[in-house]
């Protein structure tokens, strides 16, 4: 059930953006069960905020969608996770251990940005020099070749392999150690439709063995696709965090009659309505978060009263409009 | 050391084996010390011609130790300086580091991986020199019908000791300049500067500029062909003609083999903090 606590999220939000729909999970949980906790991160390079005190929280076994537009901070803040980078301020859990420690990394699986591999070698070498560090079995090369459906290839020098490929292999080196905890940035990065779907299901299906994932992106599709939860960050911060359906909120019902106003007076009597704008002879009548409307009592109720109903049909907004709204409304205040 | 630090190093020691650079270094190195230690000062001796002129003695196989001794600080050096930036420095242009660094071991256990490989890596460069140079001043012997007798076994056992501590400064040195530039491209070309022609010119106004003479004691070239000097002891002297000779000032073996060891020390421990302290973008 979704929960409207703006202050809850970002006590330091600017004026006006507690209009958003954020909406705060991972506050009320309890610290063991994330996975990935942040509190107050921030990063700075000279007077400019890369992340902006994040407040995150990655449940464990879920697919966490991480979205946010180029340069919003999504890659600084998964190398702040590794430990590739140190935080100016704030504070980073990973399954209860610190950033870049030897338990954490062992935990640990990742692509951040371009996968980068040793171009004279093959991608089985590549692999096969990874296990040497991680202490991963042989026998995972394979295994984690024919995942990403690479192992045709296996044998040919990273330098030959196409954007797709070096993709397949940056995510075969992540699932080489079987860690519970998967850090993914823009893996569907250079992918044919046909390479993008299969790591999607590849993705989904590593969620649903109980792996934690978090998974970077600025694709709505590929979040809405294949994420249990989304964060999105704009400039540093997050401004929104939920289930794709709690961001996109219940269903708003349009409504086109003959008489409006007295349209208006019938509708207002149902229960949890939040607004209802009139334009012309239509109603665009939106629910509160956690309640659906239902459109047929509505459309009996008119009826019943004598109002003629020419058109009924539900309005959804799409994530994309969302993450639109959002980011945008960051950048308004910002500037 | 972790209990699980020979993975990485085997990992490290694969993938110099792998890399171009490494065998197209050695097969240099081995190349130029057989060309310039038996190759021309042979081919002068049997012309005639006064240019690489050498004694017929250092040919033969009973001055292996003390010709080895005169290329491995000079040339030896600068060569493992470019295997020891482009080891590093690779990681750095094909952004591999934040490959290795999000694997299990952590940064200090990546970086002993790799020099612990790199000091592997460097036996078979001393090694293979002696190898090439016995090869060579035996086919000598053999032609001209000299007598083939060899240095003891203590010393030629020592000569490759210090022989790979001089390669290992050196390589050390590359590896502090790739870290600090993070790339290859300026590190090598500084240390080639520095290693081929400061050095060089520093010691060759040491003998007309007094105060030099104090500074020349602590440079690389100066404690590597110190500490030659005197573990080839009574056995022989450096030649002091030809390009890239040196002609002194010395300081006492002790003293540069101590020289040599806080080099080594310095170069690696500066790499690593610099690799702790930086983030890995």
């Amino acid at each position: 059930m979704a929960i409207l606590a703006p202050a809850a999220v970002k006590p330091n939000r600017p004026v006006g953006a507690d209009r958003l729909p954020i909406v705060n999970h991972g506050a009320a949980l309890e610290t063991t069960a994330l996975a990935i906790e942040t509190r107050g991160l921030t990063k700075r390079y000279g007077s400019i905020a890369a992340v902006d005190a994040l407040d995150l929280g990655v449940r464990r076994g879920e697919v966490y969608g991480f979205l946010g537009p180029n340069g919003a901070g999504k890659t600084t803040t998964l190398r702040m996770l590794l430990g590739l980078i140190e935080q100016t301020s704030g504070s980073i859990s990973l399954m209860g251990s610190k950033p870049g420690s030897r338990e954490t990394l062992v935990n640990i699986g990742s692509m951040i940005e371009t996968p980068a591999f040793y171009p004279f070698l093959s991608g089985h070498d590549n692999l096969k020099m990874l296990a040497a560090y991680t202490g991963a079995e042989r026998r995972r090369i394979d295994e984690v070749l024919d995942q990403v459906d690479l192992a045709a290839r296996a044998r040919d020098s990273f330098a030959s392999y196409s954007l797709g490929m070096k993709q397949r292999l940056g995510v075969a080196a992540a699932l080489l150690k079987d860690p519970p905890l998967l850090l993914l940035d823009e893996p569907t990065n250079g992918l044919d439709p046909a390479g993008m779907a299969d790591m999607r299901t590849l993705i989904r299906r590593l969620g649903d063995e109980g792996r934690t994932v978090l998974l970077s992106s600025h694709l709505m599709n590929e979040v809405e696709q294949v994420c249990d939860r989304v964060g999105v960050i704009a400039r540093g911060q997050i401004v929104a965090e939920g289930t794709v359906g709690e961001l996109r909120g219940q269903a708003a019902l349009i409504v086109r009659v003959d008489q409006p106003q007295q349209a208006r007076e019938i509708v207002d009597e149902f229960r949890g309505i939040a607004s209802i704008e009139i334009t012309g002879n239509t109603l665009r009548i939106a629910a509160a978060v956690d309640v659906a409307i239902d459109g047929a009592m509505v459309n009996r109720r008119l009826v019943e009263a004598g109002i003629a109903v020419h058109e009924l049909r539900t309005d959804r907004r799409s994530l994309e409009d969302i993450f639109l709204t959002l980011t945008n409304e960051e950048v308004r205040h910002a500037s | 050391m972790p209990a699980d630090f020979p993975g990485p190093v085997k990992a490290e020691v694969f993938l110099l084996r792998k890399r171009t650079s490494t065998s197209t270094i050695l097969s240099i190195w081995l190349v130029v010390t057989t060309v310039f230690a038996y190759a021309f000062p042979y081919t002068s001796y049997r012309t005639g011609s006064n240019e690489f002129a050498q004694s017929f003695d250092s040919m033969l196989p009973a001055s292996l130790v003390q010709v080895m001794f005169e290329g491995i600080p000079f040339y030896g050096g600068s060569l493992v300086l470019s295997l020891g930036v482009l080891s590093i420095g690779g990681d750095f242009g094909w952004g591999t580091w934040k490959t290795l660094l999000t694997q299990r071991p952590g940064r200090s256990a990546v970086f002993g991986a790799k020099m612990a490989a790199l000091g592997i890596v460097l036996i078979p460069f001393v090694v293979l020199a002696f190898v090439v140079g016995a090869v060579a001043s035996t086919t000598i012997a053999i032609i001209e019908n000299a007598a083939i007798t060899w240095p003891s076994l203590a010393s030629q056992e020592e000569a490759i000791l210090a022989g790979w501590l001089i390669l290992a400064v050196w390589t050390a040195a590359g590896v502090l300049l790739a870290m600090a530039t993070r790339g290859t491209a300026l590190a090598i070309g500084v240390g080639i500067v520095w290693g081929l022609a400061f050095e060089v010119l520093l010691s060759a106004f040491a003998s007309s500029v007094s105060w030099l003479a104090w500074i020349v004691d602590f440079l690389l070239r100066a404690n590597g062909y110190s500490l030659a000097r005197a573990l080839m002891g009574a056995s022989g002297e450096l030649s002091t003609d030809g390009p890239g000779t040196f002609s002194g000032p010395y300081v006492s073996g002790g003293q540069a083999a101590i020289t040599l060891g806080l080099y080594l020390a310095v170069f690696l421990g500066v790499s690593l903090w610099l690799l702790r302290r930086r983030d890995v973008v």
